[in-house]
């Protein structure tokens, strides 16, 4: 699912297809003060740095924030049909 | 089943991996089946690395750590959900133009267009007022039965 960088850094890759730009950034703003993110593009992937993730969370910031991104997509397809990904 | 390898599990980092035909499953049914489960796991959607690209890779991880046992009850669970959101997809394209009717008329008798005329009542027509009392109701009882009251006394 994810890939451990070293440093307890992490790297999560989501496919263009499955999840929208947009709703990867709202799920970076709701975990923004519990950790530091960077995306970028790698061919048809997202791929999200997830760095210095605070000592005190408590759960897994990862898993979290994949649903997150998820149902964030899910609701943008919903409100608007047809949309697909986009600019990250 | 298929040749191809539907589920796997991965006791080390105890996640489930679905492997799903996007012919049989389309990304809506997927999403669909991933929002019911949300609350319990953690879903992450994938492309199947291989080329064909016409598979879809779902993997699973609990937020409770899971043995394999529960492993493959959380991807039979996610399986079941995939067919009844797939089901209900079917359906909803087969009666789309009768739900759109059904809602169309139901919005229009709320909004009044569909009230019989004969329960309109024109201004002109309405000479009652809330104040008319013409069976005189709001008499108080004392007024009503003064008269007598004098005349027995």
């Amino acid at each position: 699912m994810t890939t451990r960088t070293g440093g307890g850094d992490t790297a999560i890759r989501l496919h263009k297809s499955a999840y929208m730009a947009q709703a990867i950034r709202d799920a970076i703003k709701v975990f923004a003060d519990f950790a530091s993110f960077a995306v970028e593009r790698d061919g048809d992937y997202y791929v999200v740095q997830v760095r210095d993730i605070d000592p005190e969370v408590d759960g897994d910031l990862t898993g979290e924030f994949c649903n997150f991104a998820l149902v964030h997509t899910i609701e943008r397809k919903r409100r608007t049909p047809g949309a697909t990904g986009g600019a990250a | 089943m298929a040749n191809h390898n539907i589920e796997s599990f991965d006791a080390a980092t105890a996640t489930a991996t679905l492997s799903l035909d996007n012919g049989v499953y389309p990304l809506d049914v997927v999403y669909g089946a991933a929002y019911a489960l949300i609350d319990r796991c953690y879903v992450l959607l994938d492309k199947d690395g291989d080329g064909r690209g016409s598979r879809m890779l779902v993997h699973l991880r609990g937020k409770k750590p899971l043995d394999e046992a529960g492993l493959q009850a959380l991807s039979g669970e996610f399986g079941n959900e995939l067919l009844s959101q797939a089901l209900r997809r079917k359906i909803i394209k087969q009666n789309g133009a009768i739900i759109e009717e059904i809602v169309t008329t139901a919005i229009a008798g709320a909004a009044g267009a569909a009230m019989p005329t004969d329960f309109v009542v024109e201004e002109e027509d309405d000479d009652l007022d809330f104040l008319d009392d013409p069976l005189g109701i709001a008499v108080p009882w004392e007024e009503k039965f003064k008269k007598d009251k004098s005349d027995n006394a």
